[in-house]
């Protein structure tokens, strides 16, 4: 799970009655959110203040482009257009596939989110809940495809950095991070909170959802820690008079490491016994991996007894 | 706030008063008191002969320096309807011919106002207006809204592809033309010879009504309100605003560029009030934003003891544009635990403030509270 850093007290809802958001773009030149719902469109802030700028008309499915912009599929003529930078609204005097129409089963929807990058003419269709095609632009040729098994369709895809995209899942929140230029792969798992709908900010690479129940959440794109291993050593027989090895490792909710935390190391005595030995460092910081690393040494004078290793974080 | 708000007058106009008490129950069209129109404009509380029944056009002509409006009236006189020609001051908005509106002396006759609309200056400070009875573009009289004799026209029907328009701005000076039947603005260049139809640009919401301001730029005015202005030479939206407080009761909005004062001037056309009196309403912006609100500050960085804080705030118009350049103040509220770097941030161009701030190295609560000044007009 990333860090919750806000939830906001406004709430942003779509101004009829009946409405619901589909859709969702971080605008990098807005350093804001476009907003589809069935009626509108809005541009909403961090903290969750709206603001409706215009109405929504048919034949036009938001998807998300490269370097943070929305792009418009129109479903008639299977061309995506660019959106005004000052308005969000669809330009339809430029095309950004020229060559190959996107056919009615490829183009996006509410459900499932696609993406296109015009820069390097790719565009990413979902065609299962596990996998991602990757189509060239130029001929419509698939050109690889990305395993990601999250079993559900990410409602947005969109972009993070130069050949990286974000994929969201609404009813799980789910979160793949995945290169879709070099080599087509997964390269980071995490999760948010369910959500309506939900982007990925690429100018301070947060995540940021409007829940069902209207509020603005923002997540950094940092583990927050939920279990820490019990200290291990590495290798497991202990010695006396020696630098020992031990580790404990920090992780998230589902398992994904917490890198950059302060684990505090302490030794406890056993049965009224005071502890034996000490330890290197009382405090370590865990590693991309999310192990924090000490040596022990035993006790220098051939006792022999048990002792126990005590790693702590502090969270707050 | 919208666009920068220079001045309302409020309400901009006057119909005729009865001059009696009105009736207790709608009179009828025959009756003791003779010949009675639309009788519900006269039956209490409601005591004015005549109501707004649609605004033909508005504009502003640079000849007189005066903005123009071509009313068409219900009145409870013969025959039913009116149509008065109502100038108004480009300078303050006041009513210059009153009196003579007052007394049905600017009537234009029924056939300019009725089957000419929504027109708006253009090339060589001349009025051009779409027309009902037929697709050509005319120029016509500001004083009677008829085409002129032997005036320039253009018949976009005759063009490929073949188009009808509500409303439309001529620029005969670079031979462009842009036309908006509801949803989207048409570019269309090459007139003298074939016309070609370059490029077009979807509207937010449904057109209240267009301007021309130059030979780049238009103003569009949509039915809530909205305010937009737009290259049509290239064509691209070039500015989202709205005007000040956007009312319901507003039945329609109009717009009109005052290229002598380089300014925005909306005429609302708004519910009569309960007595029937006219609430009409002329609102003057400068072509720029003015500032509504503040987003509140959010964290965009983990939150970490003894970690540097980024927090980013937007201060906004009321469409949501960025406003700058104004200077947004940070304050920390008491009990102070950690220390804002930044204690005050200049807007970027889309409105936001960064703000850092310093953790202490055990967990706490803080406040942070930004303000801003905004010189008022």
């Amino acid at each position: 799970m990333y860090e919750k850093v806000f939830e906001s007290t406004k709430l942003a809802q779509p101004t009829q009655g009946g409405d619901s958001w589909y859709y969702l773009c971080y605008v990098s030149t807005w350093d804001a959110f476009l907003a589809q719902s069935i009626w509108e469109w809005s541009r909403v802030f961090r903290d969750g203040t709206k603001v409706k700028f215009g109405t929504t008309s048919g034949g036009y499915a938001l998807l998300g482009r490269v370097k943070g912009f929305p792009a418009y599929w129109n479903q008639w003529t299977g061309k995506v257009h660019p959106a005004f930078e000052i308005n969000g609204l669809p330009n339809p005097n430029e095309v950004l596939n020229p060559n190959w129409d996107i056919g009615y089963s490829l183009g996006p929807s509410m459900q499932v989110g696609k993406f296109i990058d015009d820069m390097n003419q790719v565009y990413l269709h979902q065609p299962n809940a596990n996998r991602i095609d990757i189509y060239d632009l130029e001929n419509g040729q698939k050109l690889g495809e990305i395993i990601h098994n999250a079993g559900e369709y990410f409602a947005s895809l969109a972009w993070v950095q130069p050949g990286q995209v974000a994929g969201l899942c609404r009813g799980s929140g789910k979160v793949r991070i995945m290169d879709y230029l070099s080599s087509p792969r997964v390269l980071e798992s995490g999760r948010i909170e369910p959500f309506k709908v939900a982007a990925y900010d690429d100018a301070f690479h947060l995540f940021f959802a409007l829940g069902t129940d209207h509020k603005a959440r923002v997540y950094c794109r940092e583990a927050w820690p939920a279990a820490l291993s019990a200290p291990v050593f590495d290798p497991a027989a202990v010695y006396g008079l020696k630098a020992n090895r031990v580790k404990a490792r920090l992780t998230g909710q589902d398992g994904e490491p917490c890198p950059d935390w302060w684990v505090h190391w302490e030794l406890l005595g056993v049965a009224g016994n005071p502890p034996l030995g000490y330890f290197d460092r009382l405090v370590s910081k865990t590693d991309k991996e999310g192990w924090a690393r000490n040596l022990y040494f035993g006790p220098d004078d051939v006792s022999a007894g048990q002792t126990r290793i005590m790693a702590r974080v502090v969270l707050y | 706030m919208s666009l920068w708000h220079v001045q309302t007058v409020a309400p901009c106009m006057e119909y005729i008063e009865l001059g009696r008490a009105c009736y207790t129950t709608t009179p009828p069209l025959w009756g003791p008191d003779g010949l009675i129109y639309n009788g519900h404009l006269i039956t209490c509380p409601r005591h004015y002969k005549q109501t707004t029944n649609d605004v033909a056009n508005f504009f502003y002509e640079p000849g007189n320096d005066r903005l123009v409006a071509h009313i068409i009236l219900s009145t409870t006189y013969w025959p039913s309807w009116d149509v008065q020609r109502y100038e108004f001051s480009a300078e303050d908005g006041s009513w210059l011919n009153r009196e003579e509106v007052l007394a049905r002396q600017a009537f234009i006759g029924i056939w300019g106002a009725a089957w000419t609309r929504d027109g708006t200056m253009g090339s060589f400070n001349k009025i051009y207006a779409c027309r009902n009875s037929e697709t050509a573009i005319r120029e016509i009289s500001w004083r009677t809204a008829e085409p002129v004799s032997g005036g320039w026209w253009v018949d976009p029907y005759t063009w490929n592809p073949k188009s009808i328009y509500g409303f439309a701005v001529v620029n005969r000076v670079d031979n462009h033309f842009a036309g908006i039947g509801s949803w989207t603005l048409d570019c269309w260049r090459n007139l003298g010879a074939t016309p070609e139809r370059f490029g077009q640009l979807r509207l937010p919401n449904t057109l209240g009504y267009l301007a021309y301001e130059s030979r780049n730029y238009c103003w569009v005015v949509t039915k809530d309100g909205g305010i937009l202005k737009a290259d049509y030479q290239v064509p691209r939206w070039e500015m989202i605003s709205t005007v000040q407080n956007p009312t319901a009761d507003a039945r329609n909005y109009y717009i009109t560029y005052d290229t002598r004062r380089k300014r925005v001037v909306v005429f609302r056309w708004r519910e009569d009030a309960p007595d029937g009196a006219c609430r009409n309403q002329l609102e003057f912006y400068y072509p720029m934003v003015e500032a509504g609100q503040l987003t509140q500050p959010v964290p965009v960085t983990s939150l970490r003891a003894g970690n540097r804080i980024i927090l980013a705030a937007h201060l906004i118009g009321d469409a949501g544009e960025g406003v700058t350049p104004y200077t947004v103040e940070g304050e920390l509220i008491e009990p102070v635990e950690g220390r804002l770097v930044t204690p005050f941030s200049g807007t970027e161009l889309n409105g936001r403030v960064c703000f850092q701030y310093q953790a202490p190295d055990q967990a706490c609560t803080e406040t942070l509270m930004l303000q801003v000044s905004v010189e008022e007009s």
